[in-house]
């Protein structure tokens, strides 16, 4: 399982790993993810995967 | 195109009439065929004063792999290769395997696969195979000199590492990518500055497309050629949506593995586009259904054996006649239609899981009593893996602690994405585990 307090979180995960979080993600939060979100960067981390939901959730307020 | 020959003396052919075209492309970095036939014959050097039959490598998503690969064959070497992640002690069990066994002078890969007996195997390629695969895919699919085709999948797998073959046939130029994990890095590749892309995706990775990349294919949807699919089953709705999104692209989905080769493909978005239906077969093979209802295979495509196994090898092929453990049909107009699988093997994204094995292993990490291996419904996917786990009485069972477990003794994709802890594990009257139980349903 991957550890999802790693620094390197998305080269732990492999890409039903990404594919899942894209999905629980929107799920959950009622957010459309897309291929341009599922980056490196984006998902480097936790903290990183939190202020892109957040930004979403932003944006999303904002319509 | 002369089949008789061997997919090094292509290598060779275009090295010599077009040098500066290029071959493959990895991330930043390009090779001509100029340099890769140079690459290939100095390496080839090292391999040739190597001890044993075949070489054994970990895979690369590399330009570096492709020197290896033909490197090996030039030396006269079997070619073995084995997943990026593999732990050093199944490396050397390997080794070790094909260094006892005796591997006929005409076999050119051995691939390591669950295939369709069950047990993991390592399936002899003979280069005549792989040329009338070649051929196979050349004539079916019309690769061209001026086509780019992407490769995102596992190269020690038949259906990314059967791409090289009529690529380099026919003297286009490869692109390896990554894989699916980074979906933007796959996309980019059909900017490349070709008339002509193709790629081979499984219907995971489609799934995958549909899902988050919607716009991303209709931007790129007039550089695709054609797409090829196959290893696991593709839903009718996603043949649809990529049909939709896709309208001037060729979409087929082929029938093969490891042990028959390329067989039978079918362009559905045409008329016909119905799921399960795989096609005609190709030039170079044909196919059946026994009176059972299972298909067979005959052809130049089909595996020399199961290396050191010939027991094995028998009880599949004879007669010219590779004997799978798909159940098929063949409709009036000749197209083969698969209907299923006997047998407990799962396949999880066009790996084939033994479910026993996950089992096995599973049963020695000490707090199990018992369990089972089932497949599982995945939105992507289609088909993952849960274990349902009984615990030593007094016991818990820590279920990171138990896929840490099984990540150290097996293969990623054998791996479960579920683990469920139940009381009891239905077995049937004569106590075998009733594997018929957990596949009505979510239990």
């Amino acid at each position: 399982m991957v550890d999802l307090e790693s620094d390197f979180l998305f080269s732990d995960l492999d890409s039903l790993g990404v594919t899942t979080i894209l999905m629980t993600l929107s799920a959950e939060y009622g957010i459309e993810l897309e291929a341009k979100d599922a980056t490196p960067k984006n998902l480097k981390t936790l903290d990183s995967i939190v202020a892109m939901v957040e930004e979403k959730l932003k944006v999303k307020s904002e319509e | 195109m002369d089949y008789n020959s061997n997919l090094e003396s292509y290598v060779r052919q275009w090295a010599e009439k077009q040098p500066d075209k290029t071959a493959v492309i990895c991330d930043s970095e390009t090779i001509t065929y100029g340099q890769l036939w140079q690459q290939v014959t100095e390496h080839s050097r090292d391999y040739q004063q190597a001890e044993g039959r075949a070489v054994v490598i970990r895979s690369t998503q590399s330009i570096f792999f492709l020197v290896q690969y033909f490197a090996a064959h030039l030396a006269g070497k079997a070619f073995v290769p084995l997943e990026e992640n593999c732990t050093d002690a199944r490396l050397s069990s390997i080794q070790h395997e094909v260094n006892a066994c005796s591997i006929p002078g005409n076999v050119a890969d051995i691939l390591y696969t669950t295939g369709t007996t069950g047990q993991q195997k390592g399936i002899m390629i003979s280069h005549k195979a792989i040329m009338a695969d070649a051929g196979n895919l050349i004539s079916a699919m019309q690769f061209a000199e001026d086509l780019l085709f992407i490769i995102s999948g596992p190269l020690n797998h038949i259906g990314s590492l059967s791409k090289i073959w009529p690529t380099v046939m026919a003297g286009a130029t490869l692109c390896i990518t990554p894989g699916m994990k980074d979906m933007n890095q796959f996309l980019n590749a059909f900017q490349l500055p070709y008339p002509k892309i193709a790629t081979f995706l499984v219907p995971a990775s489609i799934r995958m497309l549909l899902l988050f990349a919607r716009k991303e294919l209709c931007s790129i949807s007039d550089k695709i050629d054609f797409i090829e699919t196959g290893a696991a089953p593709m839903p009718q709705a996603d043949m649809e949506a990529l049909c939709l999104l896709l309208p001037h692209a060729r979409l087929y989905n082929t029938y093969a593995s490891t042990e028959t080769g390329i067989i039978c493909t079918h362009n559905y978005n045409s008329d016909y586009c119905v799921a399960g239906c795989l096609g005609r077969p190709m030039p170079h093979s044909s196919v059946f259904i026994t009176p059972e209802g299972y298909v067979a295979c005959k052809g130049d495509t089909l595996m020399e054996g199961y290396v050191g196994d010939e027991g094995l090898t028998r009880n599949v092929l004879h007669n010219g006649t590779l004997f799978t453990s798909d159940c098929g049909r063949i409709d009036e107009q000749g197209r083969l239609h698969l209907t299923g699988r006997i047998g407990d093997i799962i396949n999880i994204g066009g790996y084939k899981v033994n479910p026993i094995v996950v089992e096995d292993v599973a049963l020695s990490f000490p707090a199990v009593s018992d369990c089972i291996c089932t497949p599982s419904p995945h939105p992507v996917l289609g088909t993952v893996l849960r274990l349902y786990i009984v615990p030593q009485s007094g016991s818990e069972v820590d279920k990171k602690e138990l896929s840490a477990f099984l990540q150290k003794k097996l293969e990623q994709y054998m791996i479960p994405q579920f683990f469920s802890i139940v009381d009891h594990i239905e077995r049937t009257f004569n106590g075998k585990l009733n594997r018929k139980y957990y596949l009505t349903g979510i239990k």
